[in-house]
C-alpha cells in the first residue's frame, strides 16, 4: 500500500475534504441552482398554462362566433322559408281566385248554353205540338178541335191541369224546390207551378230545369224528397207492373 | 545477467503480460456500445435509459481491465 | 462586439502558429540556428511526492505532498464556482451567465439524467452526483495547466540529469537537462510544458502541483464515500430490508435450489460492493495517471505540436471520467433505493 502511495492520514484528509466539498456544493450550488431550475420550470409551466387558457378562450370565442353565425343562418333561412311560404300562399290565393273566376265563367257559360237550349226547346215545343196534332188528326180525324188539343199537349208536357200541379200531393217541407220538365214551361205555367209548390210545400224558392229525357210531366224535388210525375217515370212504373 | 537486472526485466515483462487482459475489456466495451447504439437507433425514445444501462455495462466490462491495471501497477511498483 | 470577434480569432491563430514555430525552433534546431535542447524522458512516480521531510502533526509517513496542493487547488476551483453560482442566483437572474451559466447547464443535464434514473430520490442522490462530477472535473482539468507537474523543488540526489543554474528575466532558478549531449541551455515556462515533466538524477524536480486524481488516496476516498453512501441511501430507502440484498434467505427453505442460488447471489453482491470500491478508485486513477504519463512520453518523443493533440484527448478523458464516476455513483445509489423483488422473480 505504501508503494501505491496510499496512507491512512492522507486518505482521511481526502475523505474529510470530500465531505466539505459535498456540503459546499449541496448548499451553494445544487440548492440555489435546483431552486432556480424549479422556478424556471414553474415559469415555463405557468407560461404554458397561460397559453393554454388563452387558446381555450380563443376556442370558446370561436365557438361562440360559430353559434352566433349558426343562429343568424337559421334566422335567415327561416325568413327565407317564411317568405317562400307566404309567396306560395299568395300564389295559391291567386290561383284559387283564378280558379273561382274560371269556375264562375264556366258556370255562366253553362247557364248561357242551358238558357239557349231551353230557348231552342221552347221553340221546338210549338213545332212538336203541331206535328203531334197533325199526326193525331191524321189518326183520329178531326175529333178534337185545335184548342182542346193544345190543352192536352200542354197538360202532357207541363203536368199542369186546370191551373193545378197534378202530381203534387202528400206533404212536403223544404226550403228550396226544383221543378224539372221535359220542355221549358211557359211563364203562365211556371207561375202556376210556383204558386202551387210554394203553397203546398212551404218552399221559398223554386227553380226550373229542363230535361227532355223525362219525356213529359214534372219531377218536383222539395228538400230531400222527389215526386216523380214524369212520363218516363210513369212508363217505368208501367214496365215494372207489366213484368 | 545479475539479479537486479533480471528482476527489472521480469517486472516489465510481467506488467506487459498483465495488461493483455485489457483486450477482453476493450472487445466487451465495443460490443456493449455497438448494441446500445443500435438499440438507440431503433428506439430513440428510450435513449436515456439505454445510455444509463450502457454506461453500467461498460463500467463492469472495464472493471476487468482495471484489475489488470492494478496487477500491472502492483508488479511494477510494489513487488 | 460582432466586429471584434473575428479579429480576436485571427490574432489567436497567429499566436498558435508562432508558438508551434517557436517550439520547433527551440527543440529541434529546425532552422539550423535552433537551441537544440533534447527533450527529457521523465521518471514516473506513482505516489504523490512529499514536498518536505517533516511529518505533519508528527504522524509517521504523513507529509505534505504535491497532490495535497492539487486537492487544495481543485477545492478552490469548486468553491469559486459555488460562490459565483450562489451570487448569480441571489441576484435574482433567471439565467446565469458566464462560467456559472456553464455550471448551471451542466447541472441541469445531470439533474435530468438523475431524474430519469432515480425518480423521487433525486433530491438525495443528485448532490452527490454533482459534487463528485464537479470536484473530479476540477481536479482533472487542473492537471492540464502549464506549470503543473513541471515547476517544483529540486531534489538533488536522485535522477540522472544534471542541474544548471539559470537566469531568466532577472530571476534565479535552476533546471535540469540532459548533459549527455551538448547544448545551450534555456528554460522558460513554455518549453517546460512542451517537454513534459522533468524530474531526475543528479537532481529531480518534485513539482509543487500534481492533479489530485493521480493520487490513489483521493480516488479511494471518493470511492469509499460513494460506496458507503450507496449503502446509506439503500438503508434509508428500504430500511433493514436492504440487508436481504446481501443475506437472502427468503426462498432458502421453500425452494431449496433457487433459494440457495439466491443466497449465493446475495453473498456475491457483498463481494461486488467491495470490488466497486476498487474499480471506482482504479478507474479514475488509471485513466488520469495513464493520461499524465502519456503526455510525458509524447512530450519527450515529439516535443512540439503533437502533445497539443494529446492535451485535447486528456481534456476529453478528464471530462468523461468525471461524468462516468458521478453517473456510476448515481446509478448504484438509484439501484440501492429499489427493492430487489424483481430480482427474485427472475429466479422464481
Amino acid at each position: 500500500m505504501e508503494a501505491l502511495g496510499i496512507n491512512l492520514p492522507f486518505l482521511l484528509v481526502q475523505i474529510v475534504n470530500l465531505l466539505i466539498v459535498y456540503t459546499v456544493v449541496a448548499k451553494w450550488i445544487v440548492g440555489p441552482v435546483g431552486s432556480m431550475l424549479d422556478k424556471r420550470r414553474e415559469t415555463i409551466a405557468q407560461g404554458m398554462e397561460d397559453a393554454r387558457v388563452a387558446s381555450e378562450a380563443r376556442a370558446n370565442a370561436e365557438e361562440e362566433a360559430a353559434k352566433i353565425k349558426a343562429e343568424a343562418q337559421a334566422e335567415a333561412s327561416k325568413i327565407v322559408s317564411e317568405a317562400t311560404e307566404r309567396a306560395q300562399s299568395a300564389g295559391k290565393d291567386v290561383k284559387t281566385a283564378a280558379e273561382a273566376e274560371a269556375a264562375k265563367a264556366k258556370e255562366k257559360a253553362l247557364a248561357d248554353v242551358e238558357a239557349e237550349r231551353n230557348q231552342m226547346l221552347g221553340d221546338l215545343r210549338g213545332q212538336v205540338a203541331a206535328l203531334a196534332i197533325a199526326g193525331a188528326q191524321k189518326l183520329v180525324g178531326e175529333a178534337l178541335d185545335e184548342k182542346r188539343q193544345h190543352a192536352l199537349l200542354s197538360d202532357f208536357f207541363a203536368g199542369v191541369k186546370a191551373g193545378k200541379v197534378v202530381v203534387l200531393d202528400g206533404d212536403f217541407k223544404g226550403d228550396a224546390a226544383e221543378v224539372t220538365s221535359a220542355l221549358p214551361l211557359t211563364d203562365a205555367e211556371q207561375n202556376t207551378v210556383k204558386k202551387d209548390v210554394l203553397a203546398k210545400a212551404g218552399a221559398q224558392a223554386v227553380t226550373f230545369r229542363v230535361d227532355p229525357s223525362i219525356l213529359g210531366g214534372l219531377v218536383i224535388k222539395v228538400g230531400d224528397k222527389v215526386v216523380d210525375g214524369s212520363v218516363a217515370g210513369k212508363l217505368e212504373g208501367l214496365r215494372q207492373n207489366m213484368r | 545477467m545479475d539479479l537486479a537486472a533480471a528482476t527489472i526485466l521480469g517486472k516489465l515483462i510481467g506488467a506487459g503480460l498483465a495488461m493483455i487482459g485489457a483486450i477482453g475489456a476493450g472487445a466487451g466495451i465495443g460490443i456493449v456500445t455497438s448494441g446500445a447504439v443500435q438499440a438507440m437507433g431503433r428506439n430513440p425514445d428510450a435513449a436515456g435509459n439505454i445510455q444509463t444501462n450502457m454506461i453500467l455495462g461498460i463500467a463492469f466490462a472495464e472493471a476487468v481491465a482495471i484489475y489488470c491495471l492494478v496487477v500491472a501497477l502492483l508488479i511494477l511498483f510494489v513487488f | 462586439m460582432s466586429e471584434q470577434k473575428p479579429k480576436t480569432r485571427t490574432w489567436a491563430r497567429w499566436v498558435v502558429l508562432a508558438a508551434i514555430l517557436l517550439g520547433a525552433f527551440l527543440f529541434t534546431g529546425f532552422f539550423g540556428i535552433g537551441l537544440n535542447i533534447k527533450p527529457i524522458m521523465p521518471e514516473v512516480f506513482l505516489p504523490g511526492e512529499a514536498l518536505s521531510n517533516t511529518p505533519i502533526f508528527g504522524i509517521e509517513g504523513f507529509f505534505i505532498t504535491n497532490t495535497f496542493w492539487g486537492m487544495v487547488g481543485a477545492d478552490l476551483v469548486v468553491f469559486l464556482l459555488a460562490f459565483g453560482v450562489y451570487r448569480g442566483v441571489k441576484s435574482g437572474k433567471m439565467v446565469l451567465t458566464g462560467i456559472s451559466g456553464a455550471v448551471e447547464a451542466l447541472l441541469e443535464a445531470l439533474q435530468n439524467m438523475t431524474e430519469g434514473t432515480a425518480g423521487k430520490w433525486t433530491k438525495i442522490i443528485f448532490p452527490w452526483f454533482a459534487t463528485i462530477t464537479l470536484l473530479v472535473l476540477a481536479a482533472n482539468w487542473l492537471g492540464l495547466l502549464p506549470g503543473v507537474e513541471t515547476i517544483g523543488l529540486l531534489h538533488e540526489g536522485h535522477g540522472e540529469y544534471a542541474v544548471r543554474e539559470m537566469n531568466f528575466l532577472g530571476m534565479e532558478f535552476s533546471t535540469i537537462w540532459d548533459d549527455s549531449a551538448e547544448m545551450a541551455a534555456d528554460a522558460h515556462g513554455e518549453e517546460a510544458v512542451h517537454a513534459g515533466e522533468e524530474e531526475y538524477h543528479g537532481a529531480a524536480i518534485v513539482p509543487f502541483f500534481r492533479p489530485v486524481s493521480t493520487d490513489l488516496n483521493f480516488t479511494f476516498a471518493l470511492a469509499l464515500v460513494a460506496v458507503v453512501m450507496v449503502q446509506v441511501i439503500g438503508f434509508r430507502a428500504l430500511g433493514w430490508g436492504y440487508l436481504t440484498k446481501f443475506w437472502n434467505t427468503k426462498h432458502f427453505f421453500d425452494k431449496p435450489i433457487f433459494g440457495f442460488i439466491d443466497f449465493g447471489v446475495g453473498l456475491l453482491e457483498l463481494v461486488s460492493e467491495i470490488s466497486k470500491i476498487l474499480s471506482f478508485a482504479f478507474r479514475l486513477f488509471g485513466n488520469l495517471f495513464a493520461g499524465a504519463v502519456l503526455i510525458f512520453v509524447m512530450g519527450s518523443l515529439v516535443p512540439f505540436f503533437v502533445p497539443a493533440m494529446f492535451y485535447m484527448l486528456e481534456l476529453f478523458v478528464g471530462m468523461i471520467q468525471a461524468i462516468v464516476f458521478g453517473m456510476l455513483t448515481m446509478t448504484f445509489m438509484a439501484q440501492a433505493t429499489q427493492s430487489h423483488g424483481d430480482h427474485d422473480e427472475a429466479h422464481a
